[in-house]
């Protein structure tokens, strides 16, 4: 029988310390792990190197750990929709590395898949090929992009068991899939939690495997409070 | 001339085939799901996760779980699925996203577009601009014609970072339609109603060539 993973969020969140590199899943808000967020404002730790699509949304998310001073530098797609990051960027608080979203993806993804990197012509001809290799295959320029690996990983799902299997739901699935495979510690936050067995093995978009701990997400946070499949769990 | 996003947005539906899988950028871009003729069947593909997106939700029906890359609500049509980033920039740098509509600061003569980051301005990203102009098969660049302080957009040579190089396949803007070829460069295809071939030799900077059959007085309100 698989193990129980489900701790409480303080033991989870342990695991992060000061200087680490971290993953974060989310897209502006869809799917953000706010609920590890939140508690990680409460920790004291810093010089944090966070990989994620985006900084949150307006003034809520990882933009929050920016403003606390946690954050040494970014590796995102697009910090536009959070207005903090710029200014943060131009007093000098903060390092950020501007990379093209599918490669960002990539790099998560093939961190967690074992590959010492990929590929990709995205940005042939442009910044993104400063200071990278290039490679031609059949004629065709490539970009070597090494692949990453963190140290901790902090996604979202909208169904999770006790072994960590996850379900996500609608455009909140984004970046929480690859962040999930690439850290030694990931955590999830689920937003209804069931027993192994209840969720449909066929149907589960992120395995176990890949999960170390599982915490309650905060259900305020949901945009489906109640989830009609979990009333079972809860009444046992 | 009316609101020349609008026009834009007209014109560029009408670029649409049937069948077609299309990625609408944020802002501009996205209206032009408005204005997809009749008869015509496109599949919309958002990059942050779904394919087969549909109309707005109504009010009070939206959902924080379904938006589109802007963060707008969407809804999908039957059919439309949700997927993960991985998964859906290998649709877009893959080749099965037939065409993207894109918004641009710069574009120019070689086809290079510059959209992301202007020197000495805020950073915001490239998002998935750079992998959607490298993987789509048609990069429609859909622009105002010139900048606010009135300088072509469409430029000899790009001074801003470049999103692509050589990518740009189709300009679109309220005054024009331009169309790119290995072996000519750029082809003045189409004049707006109320411009004439001069008034676009004069706010175009890149070099072009005006087509055979050019249309004059395109654009029409029908």
């Amino acid at each position: 029988m698989p193990k129980n993973k489900v701790v409480p969020i303080e033991e989870a969140m342990s695991h992060i310390k000061s200087g680490m590199s971290i993953a974060i899943g989310g897209f502006i808000g869809q799917g953000d792990p706010l609920t590890l967020i939140d508690h990680l404002k409460t920790m004291d730790v810093g010089d944090l190197t966070i990989y994620e699509n985006d900084a949150g949304y307006r003034d809520r998310g990882q933009v929050e750990l920016v403003n606390q001073g946690k954050v040494k530098k970014i590796v995102a797609s697009h910090v536009g929709t959070t207005p903090d990051i710029a200014k943060a960027m131009n007093e000098g608080r903060l390092e950020v590395e501007a990379t093209p979203q599918g490669t960002l993806a990539e790099m998560l993804r093939s961190g967690g898949a074992g590959l010492g990197g990929f590929l990709t012509p995205t940005g042939i001809g442009t910044v993104a090929e400063e200071g990278k290799q290039i490679i031609e295959v059949d004629g065709k320029p490539y970009i070597l992009v090494p692949a990453v690996r963190c140290d901790i990983a902090l996604v979202r799902a909208h169904r999770g068991d006790t072994w960590g299997n996850l379900i996500f739901r609608g455009t909140s699935r984004n970046f929480n899939v690859p962040a999930a495979m690439c850290a030694d510690y990931v955590i999830a936050e689920v937003e209804n939690l069931y027993t192994m067995g209840e969720l449909d093995p066929e149907a589960i978009h992120t395995s176990g495997i890949f999960v170390d701990a599982v915490v309650r997400a905060n259900v305020s946070y949901c945009t489906v409070r109640e989830d009609p499949l979990e009333t079972a769990v809860r009444s046992k | 001339m009316g609101n020349a996003k609008q026009t834009i947005a007209r014109r560029a539906g009408g670029e649409l085939k049937d069948g077609q899988i299309i990625n609408l950028g944020i802002g501009l871009p996205t209206l032009i799901a408005d204005y997809v003729p009749e008869g015509v069947d496109v599949v919309i593909q958002t990059e942050n996760g779904g394919i087969g997106v549909g109309p707005a939700p109504a009010p009070g029906c939206e959902d924080r779980d379904r938006a589109n890359a802007g963060n707008q609500p969407i809804t999908l049509v039957p059919g439309g699925s949700y997927f993960d980033s991985v998964m859906s920039f290998a649709m877009i740098r893959g080749g099965h996203v037939d065409s993207t509509f894109l918004g641009t600061l710069q574009v120019d003569e070689e086809g290079n577009i510059a959209n992301w980051v202007v020197p000495g301005g805020l950073l915001a990203g490239m998002g998935g601009a750079m992998d959607l102009v490298t993987g789509a098969k048609i990069v429609h660049i859909v622009t105002e014609h010139c900048a606010r302080d009135g300088s072509s957009k469409l430029m000899k040579k790009c001074t801003f970072p470049l999103t692509g190089a050589k990518e740009a396949d189709v300009i679109i803007t309220e005054r024009a339609l331009f169309r790119r070829f290995p072996e000519t460069g750029w082809i003045l295809d189409e004049v707006a109603v109320g411009y004439s071939l001069d008034d676009i030799a004069d706010c175009t900077e890149m070099a072009y060539t005006v087509a055979d059959g050019v249309r004059l007085d395109a654009y029409g309100g029908e």
